[in-house]
């Protein structure tokens, strides 16, 4: 084909589908997930994605202005891989890009959304300072370890627990610093941290660490970590086969079946999460939705967390009236109390860590019970390491 | 002294799930040569049939143990039969690589078959209690899995020498071409030898999964790490050496995180792992290992 015909073909072919596109045509928002559907990431950002689902045939149902395309891609858990799918996803023009529920993933793929200028969210990691090291293109949309360790210390220091032992794991963010954190504001509201212990992931045997506790006198009031399976049960089970009666607080890694099916060995726990369905709340009506929908009972909130992130980039790209990614990014971080399945969400004046609710969960006679939900005043939230 | 002995007590039932463990991988290697990295696979296979029988078929606990380490040796003759005969005799580093084949597609399978996410155990609360005995806490788990350990440790011991399959298992041990000499089957030997490691598997698993309260698709992974170091440790081909290298990698655990102070506590694997590898340059073929030249 001749150059002056091609420039005719392509004036034609423009022709023809201006006119044939109707006058109010929906645009297209188009979302990459590159997530892990399997490896060590997929029991969290398999549910993300799940919920993210619902909210994408919801949106593209109700005829609103944008319609959504998801471009769905399992990276496997790994960095690399990561990535290479971003860049991928970047190429084939996706608009917002969808991260994995971990720190380096989500580093690698975030400074690449954040080279191309297109914002980006992790499933879940919740680690704040993860805004920092990608850069402005990046939000957090899980509840930060900031406010679950602020939240969970307001708690015990309204039910006059004074003294706390901490364990934690420095191998990764969430078990190493959501603890201090909460030690932090424990002291600060004039508790007393009486002592600490270190455990490795996985490491599933924890008699040295419990026999440490067993020995301090007095016994703490709570025993705080961000322990998830398989660690968390082993080491409850150990402490209190060892006979410790202390209070156990624990994070949003332990809101799964294992830690209600322990008997009465988790009798008690308290522990933070995204949200409590409340029968009748917009989050319990969206756990029966996920049910109709996939056919199986939601066990734990990372599908609500992921329904509203994509409410949140819908909400956006109507206020920008653009999918441009500069656009996006700022309809974001004006985002200020829009309502999501798990309550309110507000980026707006927050560096882009969402206030966002926390629920006070109590684990009581085999059943997860629902103690509180509350947005944690910025005032006293701790310094994100 | 209450302490000691409590971190003592500890360190004897760790160390009894790793030589269990050890003596799993050792079983393999001792006849072929080659470390099975599907081994933990297997266990978590025998997890999830623990959890299948006791909460969908409703048998008691005890039964549905049994029935899941039955099953872990039958996987693990499986294995043998389809991913490991084909490649028999071809280069160690084959081997080695289908050995990782099988267990990441164990891993899939487990993922996208059973679920990502971990399901819980329906371990008996008489499981989860303690004794006290003179100051001393000792866990039913505890003593189940010392108790578990030895009998298994007894059981092999006799098997391996009182039985004809035993005796060529230990006589293939030491050289393999002249037992196949002596008229042995080499089939009969190296599937026996699976399903005794699968055994092995399904009782670890038991104990690891009670510990844990769960099971989940990539749970085998630290497991056969373990037992790897241990095997090493005891030294490669020797079953005494496997029991050996568990005992006293839990022994070393255990007393690193009870003994060390607070800075140094994130570094004790590395100082674990340390002191195997100063054991190791002062005895390159283990701790009992066969010091023979390579020929």
């Amino acid at each position: 084909m001749k150059q002056s015909q091609m420039i005719r073909h392509f004036a034609l072919s423009l022709a023809v589908s201006m006119t044939a596109a109707p006058a109010f045509a929906q645009d297209t928002l188009k979302i990459g997930f590159a997530v892990s559907l399997t490896g060590y990431l997929a029991p969290y950002d398999t549910p993300t994605v799940e919920g993210a689902k619902i909210a994408i045939a919801d949106i593209n149902a109700s005829n609103g202005p944008y319609k959504v395309e998801a471009i769905i891609h399992d990276v496997r858990s790994d960095t690399v891989q990561t990535s290479v799918v971003v860049q991928e996803m970047i190429d084939d023009g996706a608009n917002v890009i969808v991260l994995p529920c971990d720190d380096d993933p989500a580093i690698a793929g975030g400074l690449i959304a954040q080279d191309a200028g297109i914002p980006s969210f992790s499933t879940c990691a919740t680690n704040a300072s993860l805004t920092q090291a990608i850069g402005e293109f990046y939000f957090v949309n899980y509840a930060a370890d900031i406010v679950q360790g602020a939240t969970l210390a307001q708690y015990a220091h309204e039910q006059e627990l004074e003294t706390a032992y901490l364990l934690v794991s420095p191998e990764t963010t969430y078990t190493g610093n959501l603890p201090l954190y909460f030690g932090e504001v424990f002291e600060k509201q004039g508790g007393k941290v009486v002592g600490k212990g270190t455990y490795s992931l996985g490491q599933q045997d924890f008699s040295a660490e419990v026999t440490h506790i067993t020995n301090l006198d007095p016994q703490p009031d709570v025993v705080m970590t961000s322990a998830y399976e398989p660690d968390f049960p082993a080491f409850l089970r150990q402490l209190r086969s060892a006979g410790v009666t202390s209070a156990v607080y624990g994070s949003d890694g332990i809101d799964s079946p294992t830690t209600v099916s322990l008997g009465t060995i988790s009798e008690g726990v308290v522990f933070t999460n995204a949200g409590y369905p409340t029968p009748g709340t917009r989050l319990g009506d969206f756990f029966d939705q996920y049910e109709a929908f996939y056919g199986k009972k939601l066990s734990n909130s990372f599908a609500a967390t992921g329904y509203d992130m994509m409410q949140v980039i819908e909400a956006a790209a109507i206020a920008a009236g653009s999918v441009d990614g500069r656009a996006l990014r700022d309809a974001i971080d004006a985002i200020d109390g829009l309502d999501v399945v798990t309550g309110k969400i507000s980026y707006a004046g927050r560096e882009r860590v969402p206030a966002r609710s926390v629920s006070i969960n109590q684990v009581s006679d085999g059943a997860v019970i629902h103690l509180d939900t509350r947005v944690i005043d910025a005032a006293i939230l701790p310094r994100s390491k | 002294m209450e302490v000691f002995a409590q971190q003592a007590l500890n360190a004897i039932a760790l160390g009894g799930v790793y030589a269990l463990l050890g003596l799993g991988l050792a079983m393999v290697f001792s006849v072929l040569g080659m470390i099975n990295f599907a081994h933990g696979e297997i266990m978590t296979l025998s997890g999830y049939a623990l959890v299948f029988v006791a909460t969908t078929l409703g048998w008691p606990f005890g039964l549905a143990v049994i029935s899941a380490c039955l099953l872990a040796g039958a996987a693990a003759a499986m294995t043998e039969r389809i991913a490991f005969r084909p490649v028999r005799g071809a280069s160690l580093t084959t081997m080695l690589l289908t050995t990782f084949a099988v267990s990441s597609i164990l891993h899939v399978v487990f993922q996208n078959f059973i679920s990502p996410r971990p399901i819980a155990v329906p371990v008996p609360e008489w499981l989860t209690q303690s004794l006290n005995v003179g100051g001393l806490q000792i866990g039913t788990l505890q003593a189940i899995s010392i108790a578990v350990s030895l009998v298994a440790l007894i059981g092999l011991v006799g098997f391996l020498r009182f039985s004809t399959l035993g005796l060529a298992m230990r006589s293939a041990a030491q050289d393999f071409s002249v037992t196949r000499l002596m008229g042995i089957s080499a089939d009969r030997v190296i599937i026996g030898a699976f399903a005794i490691s699968g055994l092995l598997a399904g009782l670890s698993g038991f104990l690891w999964v009670a510990q844990r309260g769960s099971v989940d698709p990539l749970m085998g992974f630290v497991p056969v790490l373990k037992a790897f170091t241990a095997v090493v440790l005891g030294g490669l081909g020797s079953l005494n050496g496997a029991v050996l290298g568990g005992f006293l990698l839990g022994i070393l655990e255990v007393s690193l995180r009870a003994s060390l102070p607070q800075e140094l506590l994130p570094f004790r694997d590395a100082i674990s792992l340390s002191i195997v590898i100063g054991l190791l340059v002062m005895r390159p073929q283990g701790l009992i290992g066969r010091a023979e030249a390579v020929r």
